[in-house]
């Protein structure tokens, strides 16, 4: 697992309070039970956490995966990076 | 019960500065929205538009002393409060001033203020704010600037509901002409919200579109805000009689009601209870209803949960009424939306024109009503509901009845 889904999936499960090992980079916020404010706060960890910012087309809370998740933020960063 | 009609009628939004032109505009399904411009581009991170009130200078409608004590959302209320009060013929003077209510319904306040001031305080380091900061940007300065004004001394107040604001306002001064505490009302909503701070906010919510608000549409992607005022003289039949008024219609019902259950995400129950209490109200059956001015905000959630709503109340008739959001024209103005909205509903009944929802693309599943899709439509309508239901669950709904 690299740091940056170790870390996103650390977010996920401090926010939503579930198991770290609930999460599988196959499901999405909606099969975690994490809806609504609850999504866009996890989104908001993220962006803090790693000082990024994520395009609403990269967080699609009903069919996005958060393996998905992880590839936009890995992308953010890279971006970040070449700047 | 004491019947209660609307004589007087004002408004300025993205869509033009007074009535006539925002309805107008809403029947030939004009776009409101557009870049902002006082905010430069950089500043925001979600596509930069709002439906902005355009081509206006506060100098052609107040003198210089009026004016230092406004707001934008102030300046809004009065010119919008103004029209409706000359159009409407009434005079508030002797009794008739401690029998009017104004009511006025605001979600933000006075945001262009507060933002300018903490702009100085944080990010100029600033010691000294205008000393008239408060009166400008206190939630009631609407309120009590149209009671001012006009010489209105009966009960004055502003009610804060978000996005429902205006039609709480409505229900509140409905239930004071009724109870026989005033004969008549100022009422409506007012909002001037497209400041940095509030964008800012909103976009943080991911729930501002990028392209623009297509509600109901397959493709839509979230609200975009607009801002603006709207105003009415609500005024009992024997009062608008017995002064040879003209009647624009007759405000037959309102309905309220509170999901108490999440502080964002809509509830189809909840927004049902206030579209029923509305109808039983005002005495009207579901088959009586022809147009619903929706909610319609062009987020994924409303308009899907809206439409469960409808079916709820109406059943079969959810089928034969038709449906259309203006604020894909006027974007949202939160506190001022059902306000704003009142307009389309009261010009349905007037010239029997239903104004469409615009920048509709294709027919969405969840979304199985007749949206009247980018072009206005003939019908004619004695009868019509708007809604408005706010973050924090709380939903109001009026009702407006073809003066028979």
């Amino acid at each position: 697992m690299s740091n940056v889904q170790q870390e996103t999936f650390d977010i996920i499960a401090k926010q939503a309070k579930i198991e770290l090992d609930t999460i599988k980079p196959e499901s999405t916020l909606k099969d975690l039970g994490i809806a609504s404010l609850d999504a866009i706060e996890v989104i908001f960890d993220i962006e803090e956490h790693f000082n990024i910012n994520l395009p609403n087309e990269d967080t699609d809370f009903d069919n996005g995966t958060v393996g998905q998740l992880v590839e936009a933020i890995e992308r953010q960063l890279a971006q970040k990076t070449s700047e | 019960m004491r019947r209660i009609v609307i004589t007087g009628m004002g408004a300025i939004c993205a869509l033009g500065h007074d009535a006539p032109s925002v309805w107008k505009a809403m029947t030939e399904g004009r776009p409101g929205i557009g870049p902002i411009h006082h905010i430069q581009p950089g500043q925001l991170r979600n596509g930069g538009i709002a439906a902005e009130v355009a081509d206006y200078d506060p100098k052609n409608h107040f003198d210089d002393a009026r004016a230092a004590l406004l707001d934008p959302f102030s300046e809004y209320a009065l010119i919008a409060a103004n029209e409706a009060i000359r159009q409407s013929g009434i005079q508030f003077q002797g009794e008739a001033s401690a029998r009017t209510a104004v009511v006025i319904g605001t979600g933000a306040g006075g945001e262009t203020t507060r933002d300018d001031l903490y702009e100085r305080l944080y990010g100029e380091h600033q010691g000294r704010f205008h000393p008239l900061g408060i009166v400008r940007m206190m939630m009631n300065a609407p309120a009590s600037q149209v009671s001012m004004v006009h010489g209105i001394t009966g009960p004055a107040f502003v009610v804060a509901s978000a996005c429902a604001s205006s039609n709480h306002a409505f229900a509140q001064a409905a239930m004071m002409i009724r109870s026989g505490m005033v004969d008549a009302a100022v009422v409506g909503g007012t909002e001037a919200c497209i400041t940095l701070g509030t964008l800012r906010a909103w976009e943080a919510m991911r729930v501002l579109a990028p392209d623009t608000c297509r509600p109901f549409s397959k493709g839509r992607r979230g609200l975009v805000l607009g801002e603006g005022a709207a105003m009415y003289v609500l005024e009992t039949l024997e009062s608008a009689q017995k002064r040879g008024a003209e009647i624009i219609c007759e405000l037959v019902g309102t309905g309220m009601s509170s999901d108490a259950g999440d502080i964002a995400a809509p509830s189809d129950i909840g927004a049902a209870a206030a579209m029923n209490m509305a109808l039983r109200d005002g005495g009207l059956a579901p088959e009586d209803i022809d147009y619903i001015n929706a909610h319609g905000t062009g987020t994924v959630a409303n308009d899907s949960t809206e439409t469960r709503a409808i079916h709820r109340v109406f059943g079969e008739h959810a089928r034969e009424l038709l449906v259309s959001s203006t604020k894909s024209m006027h974007g949202h103005a939160l506190g001022a939306g059902g306000a704003l909205e009142l307009v389309a509903a009261i010009g349905a009944i007037h010239d029997g024109i239903v104004p469409p929802t615009i920048n509709y693309l294709e027919p969405d599943p969840a979304c199985d009503l007749d949206y009247v899709p980018n072009v206005a439509r003939e019908r004619r309508v004695n009868a019509a509901i708007s809604n408005s239901f706010a973050f924090g669950g709380l939903n109001a709904v009026v009702a407006v009845r073809r003066m028979g």
